[in-house]
């Protein structure tokens, strides 16, 4: 509390330490990557140390500074649980990223910048409660996301990168229109979301707002119909990109969802929760429809992805405390394990030069290490109890019990189906027999790092649940709405 | 002071330990070194679980050993391991089982890579530690877990053999149905959970059993499913004789102690549950009876030992399901206990006999086996003799005789459930003994060269007569525990804290004459060529020997003659060729497991496959209707309107207005001709004009 500037610092270091990444080159050999971690390993001892201080309540920290008051302008942040969680997420992947990128040499001083950019801009998302500044780093984010694609990317990466450009920034402009007519329809012109809140909105100002607002995080979720754009700029991205991608940037509309439209509209997102629910039922049975169907590895990791961010958005649209707590489990877990699956995937196409699963096989015996931590995340794409995946996807399914029996029994019928393209991927890649991977090196230390840390971190919240439960606890209870379905 | 429950905790530890250890290989373990860890790790639980039974038997049996509590928001959840009887009991036999399958491993898989080593007994550890973390769970979670890392570790053995596709194909077969199945249960103890607001198991059972009636039979019949499909139960059975592609130890623990086993265990588990809904319990019962008649009757007609030991498990968990159906978990929990011991000694004798064959594990293989492997040979004698019930004097006799005195005393249902129950018994000793009459026949005349040293063989897989230790020790011991193991039923059924049911005489007697009917029955189907063809599925080709001859004179031809005079006399030879057609379609199908992989095949694997292939395109690549549906409307929707502003109207206007200026242009021209005559007389009317319009200024 008071005038630290911990979580300015969070936002800070990362963007500076992007700039002076730029520049590093000319220092030393690997002196850029060096700096990134060094920039992102700071910014995750001092969230850390923000966690043993004592809060106001639910939240950790609260930073206030004006801007332009005229304007009504300032910049709020404030972190509670759930921001806190995705910060570690964040800082986290940072790093991972980072260290998968390791080979890289080709613009190194941009792609770390662009990286640790990436994760400025998204702590941003994470901490701000001033929607304007919000709706700022919210169209922030693509750029350096754009850059990552276009710059770094496998096969027809500008085509990709311009798909994810336009999806997002178009639909962008859904959330800034709605933030102007907040900021300017009060009796004095602000921003301020705790203000916000507080105001009375017509039911149906309401509802039209709250679309804005969902367009946004919809496409960023994505929940189909909108995801188009994920497949392909995973499947494009470079490995630190794809990490980035199913770590941050799907989590900043899982987390504009879940923190925004029942703080702001709450009546609003007890009408339109319904259709969330209808919207999340679809997608997470036709995501991993496609995901059994897919050749290409990453493919199949990225509409796994649609599939388990749509089982979000239904936790979150039940509005009932378990589906809201599983919702908030499964985003983190999933940025978890998504992000692994993806550096698995990356370390395999730079030794092989492929990601076809018709050509891949025989990981077993050529490099058990592999097919070990290919092990791991498997049990964890299809929610094996002790992985936090499983709590999280439980916990929607208790909630949705509540809600309706209906959207239970899709959410099963979807864990059903994730064996099917769990096993499939295993089978094709670790199974079996392939001449491209006869001579393969195994997994170095340096790739084994994020694996274990990754591993480490889906096991310890799927064993040790109370850690992020007891962490989300305030968030979720703001965000409880009496959801009604027909 | 600490508590003596902390034991529970040292029970799964042990082979979670190993399978950490040899999982993550952190010293570069030896061959050796390996297999110590593995031994040892199979052995310790079942070490913790003695003195576990000696404070069971001695004071109260009942703890929990708190492991950690979660606070949801209202809700507590609370984890923890269970001691009572159920769990003292099950787990004993789970432990002990484990250990000597395990060690009998140590020998079986000692051709295996190093690598494949580490991984298979890694794994076997995980299994076993899975199954006894199911069985002394305390709470749903806990149960679940264990539950679910069990179809788990049962992909990754069934599938241990990774190059070969069928193997792998059986290990995803057995994965994705019991997650099928599991999805039930899932959902049921989820409801159970919201109903009882707890997970802890003696808090929510008595809890389950006072809901409304609704309520009661959906989860009740949800967990019913849950069970059926981890059991193997119709009609879930098909993974089970498909899962037979995996090694003869995995084989041998997930038949008897494991997986397959679990599923009965739950339902004994939750019996308040389902019990105090009748109809469910009816479902359970008949569910139980026909799944156990169906899959005698496959069994008699495998031709593949392990395929046959499939069959035969599905059906004896049949029994056990039919017990709970009766109302008598406790008499299902005693059967568990004994099915546990023949059936893992079946497997592992069997597999000892036909290892290395190049029969593979079919019948054949078994050819010869009293002078190849004498131990092995009598072990199976010993474990056919028990699955079949032979009276007084097996284990298998006291636990089915239960089963068929509670069926009994059941009322009209309960005994028409009998007479199914007694003629399944009778098909039980027609298939536990037709494979120790095929391995009295004369063994193949290559192996017996090949024992004999016969050049020509020689490179044929060559084993000694008699095994080592760690293969002798656990067949002895658990052909004892077959044999033997009658005593302790009783026992058992009194332990668990129910009366043993007491038969009338008439009913045991003749389900003690059952067996010894179905044991005629295997030598007839052995030794008698047209009998052993026909249930082959084949028409005897060949010349009709002696034996034949007396066959047909004295069972076939009165068979025959009843079957006309019961018609009527109207059958003629036509119909007799259609019967016989008739015939071995339903042997076939009995033996494809009523087909219901074909079915399954046609009713759900296609039908998904075909949504799939429709959602991606026949070739690979991604069509995503829903996905590109959104692109395309936006495209389609920018080309309309640019082609319609591609025709500015703004444009337009200032063209026209241009046109317009041009004609003007055009006209003007038409003055300048060039003739100064012409420009004279414009300069003149001009002037002219101009001194009109000065005179006309001057007006006013």
């Amino acid at each position: 509390m008071g005038y630290d500037m911990e979580l300015t610092a969070l936002i800070l270091l990362p963007f500076f330490g992007g700039i002076a990444a730029l520049f590093a080159g000319r220092w030393g050999r690997d002196a850029e990557r060096w700096v990134a971690i060094a920039a992102l390993g700071l910014a995750l001892l001092i969230l850390i140390s923000s966690f043993f201080s004592d809060g106001d309540g639910r939240w950790i920290a609260i930073e206030r500074y004006d801007w332009a008051p005229s304007l009504g302008l300032q910049v709020i942040l404030a972190m509670d649980g759930l921001s806190g969680a995705l910060l570690v997420v964040s800082l986290a992947l940072g790093i991972v990223s980072v260290i998968v990128s390791w080979k890289i040499t080709e613009y190194s001083g941009l792609l770390n910048a662009a990286l640790l950019w990436t994760v400025a801009a998204s702590n941003g998302v994470f901490l701000s409660f001033d929607l304007l500044v919000f709706a700022f780093f919210w169209e922030l984010m693509l750029v350096p996301s754009f850059l990552l694609i276009s710059v770094w990317g496998h096969g027809d990466r500008e085509a990709a990168a311009l798909k994810f450009l336009v999806f997002n920034a178009v639909a962008g402009l859904g959330l800034l229109a709605a933030v102007f007519y907040l900021g300017a329809t009060g009796e004095t012109v602000t921003f301020d979301a705790f203000e916000v809140a507080e105001r009375q909105i017509p039911h149906g100002v309401q509802v039209l707002l709250l679309l804005g607002f969902a367009a946004a995080f919809l496409v960023k979720l994505p929940v189909p119909p909108l995801h188009a754009w994920l497949p392909d700029a995973h499947t494009q991205a470079p490995t630190a990109g794809s990490i980035l991608l199913a770590g941050l940037l799907l989590k900043t509309g899982a987390y504009g969802l879940f923190r925004f439209p029942p703080m702001l509209f709450p009546e609003g997102f007890a009408t339109l929760a319904p259709f969330g629910l209808a919207l999340g039922a679809f997608g997470s049975i036709y995501g991993a429809l496609l995901a059994c169907g897919q050749t290409d590895a990453k493919r199949l990791v990225a509409y796994t992805s649609v599939a388990h961010m749509s089982i979000v958005l239904m936790g979150i649209c039940g509005g009932v405390y378990f589906s809201l707590m599983g919702a908030g489990v499964e985003m983190v877990a999933h940025a978890f394990s998504a992000s692994a699956l993806f550096l698995l995937i990356g370390a395999l196409y730079d030794r092989t030069g492929t990601r076809d699963l018709r050509e891949l096989g025989g990981l077993q015996q050529n490099a058990p290490r592999f097919a070990a931590a290919f092990a791991v995340f498997f049990s964890a794409a299809l929610a094996m109890p002790g992985t936090a995946n499983f709590l999280g996807e439980a916990l929607v399914i208790t909630g949705m019990f509540q809600v309706n029996w209906i959207f239970a029994s899709i959410t099963l019928i979807s864990l059903v189906i994730s064996v099917v393209y769990a096993t499939r991927l295993f089978k094709r890649v670790v199974f079996g027999k392939s001449r491209r991977t006869e001579a393969l090196e195994d997994l170095t230390l340096r790739e084994m790092g994020p694996i274990v840390l990754l591993a480490v971190a889906t096991l310890l919240f799927g064993m040790l649940p109370q850690l992020l439960m007891g962490a989300l606890e305030g968030a979720v209870e703001a965000a409880l709405v009496p959801v009604t379905v027909p | 002071m600490l508590s003596p429950y902390l034991l529970l905790l040292l029970v799964p530890a042990p082979p979670l330990a190993v399978f950490l250890i040899l999982g993550l290989d952190p010293f570069f373990l030896r061959r050796k070194a390996v297999q110590a860890l593995a031994l040892l790790g199979g052995i310790a639980p079942f070490f913790a679980m003695l003195p576990l039974l000696g404070l069971c038997l001695g004071t109260e049996c009942y703890g929990v050993m708190p492991i950690f509590t979660l606070v949801f928001g209202q809700s507590e959840v609370a984890l923890a391991l269970l001691l009572d009887p159920m769990s003292t009991l099950v787990g004993l036999t789970v432990a002990a089982v484990g250990a000597l399958v395990i060690t009998y491993a140590i020998d079986y898989m000692s051709d295996a890579r190093i690598a494949d080593l580490r991984r298979f007994f890694a794994l076997m550890n995980l299994f076993l530690a899975a199954m006894l973390t199911m069985v002394l769970a305390g709470d749903t979670i806990t149960f679940f877990f264990g539950w679910e890392l069990m179809g788990l570790c049962s992909f990754f053995l069934i599938a241990y053999n990774t190059s070969l596709p069928q193997a792998v194909a059986a290990g995803r077969k057995a994965f994705i149905i019991t997650r099928f199945a599991d999805a039930f249960l899932l959902a049921g103890l989820l409801l159970l959970f919201l109903e009882a607001n707890s997970v802890r198991l003696d808090v929510l059972i008595p809890a389950g059993t006072m809901m409304t009636e609704e309520r009661h039979v959906v989860i009740a019949l949800l967990l019913l499913a849950g069970a059926l499909g981890k059991s193997a139960q119709v009609p879930f059975h098909t993974w089970l004789p498909s899962a037979m592609a995996g090694p003869t130890p995995v084989s041998a623990l997930l038949h008897s102690a494991t997986m397959v086993a679990a599923g009965a265990f739950m339902l004994a588990r939750f019996s308040p549950i389902v019990m105090s809904e009748p109809a469910v319990q009816t479902i359970a019962a008949i569910f139980g009876a026909g799944t156990a008649a169906f899959g005698a009757l496959s069994a008699i007609f495998q031709t593949d030992v392990k395929r046959l030991l499939a069959y035969s498990s599905i059906s004896q968990i049949g029994f056990m399901v039919l017990a709970i159906g009766l109302g008598a978990p406790e008499v299902a929990i005693a059967h568990f206990v004994v099915h546990a011991m023949f059936k893992s000694l079946l497997f592992l004798a069997a597999g000892d006999i036909t290892h290395g064959s190049d029969l593979g594990t079919s019948l054949q293989a078994m050819r010869g086996a009293l002078r190849r492997r004498p131990i092995s040979f009598l072990a199976y004698v010993a474990g056919a003799a028990s699955l079949a019930g032979l009276p007084i004097v097996t284990a298998g006799w006291w636990s089915k005789e239960a089963i068929l005195a509670t069926a009994w005393e059941g009322g009209a249902f309960g005994i028409a459930i009998w007479v199914l129950a007694l003629l399944t018994a009778t098909c039980t000793a027609i298939y536990a003994f037709r494979p120790v009459f095929e391995a009295l026949q004369p063994e193949p005349a290559h192996i017996s060269h090949a024992r004999r040293g016969h050049p020509v063989a020689l490179d044929l897989h060559y084993r000694p007569r008699w095994g080592s230790g760690f293969i002798t020790l656990p067949l002895v011991l658990l052909a004892a525990g077959s044999l033997l193991g009658g005593i302790i039923v009783g026992p058992i059924i009194r332990f668990l804290g129910a009366e043993a049911p007491h038969p009338a005489h008439l009913p045991e007697l003749v389900a003690a004459v059952a067996p010894f009917v179905g044991m005629a029955g295997a030598a007839a189907i052995t030794f008698v060529p047209a009998l052993a063809a026909a249930v082959a599925g084949a028409r005897d080709m060949r010349r009709p020997t002696r034996l034949d001859r007396k066959f047909q004179r004295w069972v076939i031809e009165p068979y025959v003659r009843l079957v006309r005079f019961l018609a009527g006399n109207r059958i003629g030879a036509r119909a007799e060729a259609e019967l016989e057609l008739r015939h071995v379609q339903i042997v076939r199908w009995l033996s494809r497991g009523a087909r219901m992989d074909g079915i399954y095949q046609a009713l759900f694997v296609r039908p998904f496959v075909n949504i799939v292939r429709w959602l991606n395109g026949h070739r690979g690549g991604t069509v995503d209707p829903v996905g590109t549906f959104p692109v395309s409307l936006a495209l389609q929707g920018t080309q309309a309107l640019v082609e319609r502003l591609a025709h500015d109207r703004f444009d337009r206007f200032w063209m026209r207005l241009a046109n317009r200026l041009v004609r003007l242009w055009v006209l003007v021209c038409a003055i300048q001709t060039g003739r100064s005559r012409d420009y004279a007389l414009g300069a003149a009317l001009g002037t002219a004009a101009l001194l009109v319009i000065a005179w006309g200024t001057t007006w006013n």
